[in-house]
């Protein structure tokens, strides 16, 4: 660029500072309001949405699917397309470094590359449409980020039009408009290269279209975390209830364990003593229950050590409902009941009374692999139609149901007077009003959820108040 | 009595002349999209004193760091007020920063002779990015601990160097505690100088050369 065209420059904008505005209190103004726009919204958005809570880091638990930050799933759905392409897309290094540094570096060096002293849009057709199809692109690429490559029966169509919108278009367009540019020289060709970019942007979003019709994106597995104190304290102790109950019984008293298989009279210490509470701090108990102690008869529960394991968070749940129930430094809060406690007539449905009864009280042993008679309690339909006894243990609206009479301490005999079905639990009762859920459930009908619950509630007759006599 | 104070600090400060010089300055007629720049400053502003907060209570270190967030969100008052602004004002920063950097490139504002401007803007807007990546981390959570071993691993992928930055960037071959300690270090100390003195620079080529007018036809 030669001095007079840089004075030209400079005595241009000597004009438009003439004609313009002071900086206090013209743009300030603006600024000023659009700050407060934002700060307004980052709290709203922190009030209203606020931040997705995820479980904590576990390094065991490979199965996990990494997806990153929003504004990184762009290139993330690139290198993904980019490695279906045959031969190219095993050399990865030309994705992640490569593309990405020429990207950077263009970007970077563009006023060293870009020197010709226009900027009126319609003399910068090259750089505006190029730019632009590479923001459009980016946008859309985040968009389908979700989708996978290929589909669940295996088809790579998806991928194929992911390619096709991502890669290939752009691609494409990027060399005709260079084609257009250079062809006609300085004269920028406007009205070809804005057809040009429109179509390809047209195009894109018919192939983006496409792969959102031909495979929806996978559902994001719903992963629940314990926020609060007490959701952490109730978590550990459905936890506890499902996996440690068996051996260390339900208050953590037991010192010799009775009815496991493989276990049966091993001598263990009660955890719930303060030989283990105040001797061992969390993260030793954490690793306890992770690693396990073989030797003293304790299985490793671990993701990494047992296919049905535990994570990290759900060890620390446990932790924390150790210490909140049987550490005596801890103050339980107040818990929230197990189930909604039930007005006279009400029936209970599974979805809000019996499934969390189940699971607190007895999935422990009622699960796959477990010596239970084949009965597994882990759904609605599992509890209806699974076990040896299946036409007997629930029978809707009959008091003698086996799983009724079993809960009441009442053992099953078959006709040689051999125990069938012993009662349950078999160490300990159930609470009363469990056993009642248990009892107005069935006698009910047995309803899955609550609104089906509700239709058959019948309000209790009002008790006539006897009248003092006179 | 005010007209005293003032005259004091003047005297010792030069408050008229910076007056001069920064607020009464003549500007090209501008519209909303250029208020972005100083969006950015401002969100900066947020994102550090927001961050500054929560340092009082985060906990660097895998065993800690976790437990640490979880305080912050239902232990602290306000806490959750805190961290979600921290939260939300990262990703509208980098949403503003790269619309502000658009804004540029569609009006040629980076020509001549605001070159210089537009190299720290680009700086900027990959330290933004940095610390985007290395705040994502810190909660320690699944999310942050899985993206941030593919993205090292991504990292890693560059030929010959690979290994080397690798190694850098986890402090050893796996995520780990060194890790999570040298990204805490670059979110909080490394990057913010950085920009800090970016922004420096950036802003004082602003005043230098003011800003760019919208083009015309003729330009």
């Amino acid at each position: 660029m030669n001095d007079e065209t840089k004075k030209q420059i400079n005595q241009r904008y000597e004009r438009e500072l003439q004609r313009g505005e002071r900086f206090w209190p013209d743009s300030i103004f603006k600024d000023v309001i659009v700050s407060l726009a934002i700060f307004i919204v980052l709290v709203l958005l922190a009030t209203f949405i606020g931040v997705e809570n995820s479980p904590k880091a576990d390094p065991s638990d490979t199965a996990y699917i990494p997806r990153p930050e929003w504004y990184f799933l762009f290139l993330f759905k690139f290198l993904a397309l980019y490695g279906q392409i045959p031969v190219l897309g095993k050399i990865e290094w030309l994705a992640t470094v490569l593309v990405p540094a020429i990207g950077i570096g263009l970007l970077t060096l563009l006023p060293f590359i870009d020197k010709s002293p226009w900027r009126y849009y319609t003399r910068r057709m090259l750089p505006l449409t190029v730019m632009g199809i590479i923001v459009f692109d980016m946008v859309l690429l985040t968009l389908v980020a979700d989708i996978p490559t290929v589909s669940e029966s295996g088809s790579k169509l998806p991928g194929i039009l992911q390619a096709v919108m991502g890669l290939a278009i752009p691609g494409l367009a990027l060399i005709i408009l260079y084609y257009l540019a250079y062809r006609r020289g300085d004269d920028n060709p406007v009205a070809p290269m804005l057809w040009t970019s429109g179509l390809a942007a047209v195009l894109m979003v018919g192939f983006a279209a496409a792969t959102f019709v031909a495979t929806p994106p996978v559902a994001k597995t719903e992963e629940t975390v314990a926020n609060t104190l007490i959701e952490q304290i109730s978590a550990g102790q459905d936890l506890y209830s499902v996996h440690c109950v068996e051996c260390h019984g339900d208050d953590g008293k037991v010192e010799k364990i009775e009815g496991v298989k493989g276990l049966e009279g091993k001598e263990i210490s009660p955890i719930n003593s303060h030989d283990v509470l105040y001797t061992l701090n969390d993260a030793a108990i954490a690793e306890i229950i992770n690693y396990g102690r073989p030797d003293a008869g304790m299985n490793p529960f671990g993701k990494a050590y047992n296919p049905e394991g535990l994570t990290k968070s759900e060890i620390d749940y446990i932790v924390i409902f150790m210490r909140y129930n049987w550490d005596d430094r801890f103050e339980k809060p107040v818990m929230k009941p197990l189930f909604p406690a039930l007005a006279g007539g009400e029936v209970p449905s599974y979805d809000v009374h019996i499934a969390p009864i189940v699971k607190r009280y007895c999935v422990s042993c009622h699960r796959a692999g477990k010596d239970n008679n084949n009965f597994l309690m882990t759904s609605y339909q599992e509890i209806l139609t699974t076990g040896d006894q299946a036409d007997k243990n629930l029978v809707k609206g009959d008091m003698n149901s086996y799983l009724l009479q079993v809960i009441q301490g009442q053992a099953i005999l078959d006709e040689k007077g051999e125990e069938l079905i012993g009662v349950m639990p078999p160490k300990g009762h159930l609470p009363a009003d469990v056993i009642d859920v248990w009892i107005r459930w069935i006698m009910n009908g047995m309803p899955q959820t609550a609104e089906e619950a509700a239709a058959l509630y019948v309000p209790p007759t009002p008790v006539p108040t006897p009248t003092p006599a006179p | 009595m005010w007209k005293k104070a003032y005259e004091w600090l003047e005297e010792r400060l030069g408050l008229k002349a910076l007056y001069d010089n920064l607020l009464d300055r003549p500007e090209p007629k501008g519209n909303w999209w250029n208020t972005l720049g100083s969006a950015s400053l401002f969100l900066f502003v947020i994102q550090g004193l927001t961050g500054i907060f929560l340092t009082v209570y985060y906990t660097p270190s895998p065993d800690h760091a976790y437990d640490s967030i979880q305080y912050i969100m239902n232990g602290v008052a306000f806490g959750w007020l805190i961290r979600g602004i921290h939260h939300w004002g990262a990703s509208l920063m980098i949403i503003i920063v790269f619309v502000h950097m658009l804004r540029v490139f569609v009006t040629a504002s980076f020509k001549y002779p605001r070159e210089l401007t537009w190299l720290i803007g680009i700086g900027l807007l990959l330290l933004t990015l940095g610390m985007g990546f290395t705040g994502y981390l810190l909660p320690w959570h699944q999310m942050a601990y899985w993206a941030t071993t593919v993205g090292t691993q991504i990292a890693g992928s560059v030929p010959f160097l690979g290994e080397f930055i690798l190694k850098a960037l986890r402090g050893g071959p796996d995520l780990s505690a060194l890790t999570l300690q040298r990204f805490f270090a670059a979110h909080i100390w490394m990057l913010p100088a950085g920009l800090a003195g970016l922004i420096g620079v950036h802003l004082y080529l602003i005043i230098k050369h003011g800003e760019s007018h919208y083009p015309s036809r003729d330009e």
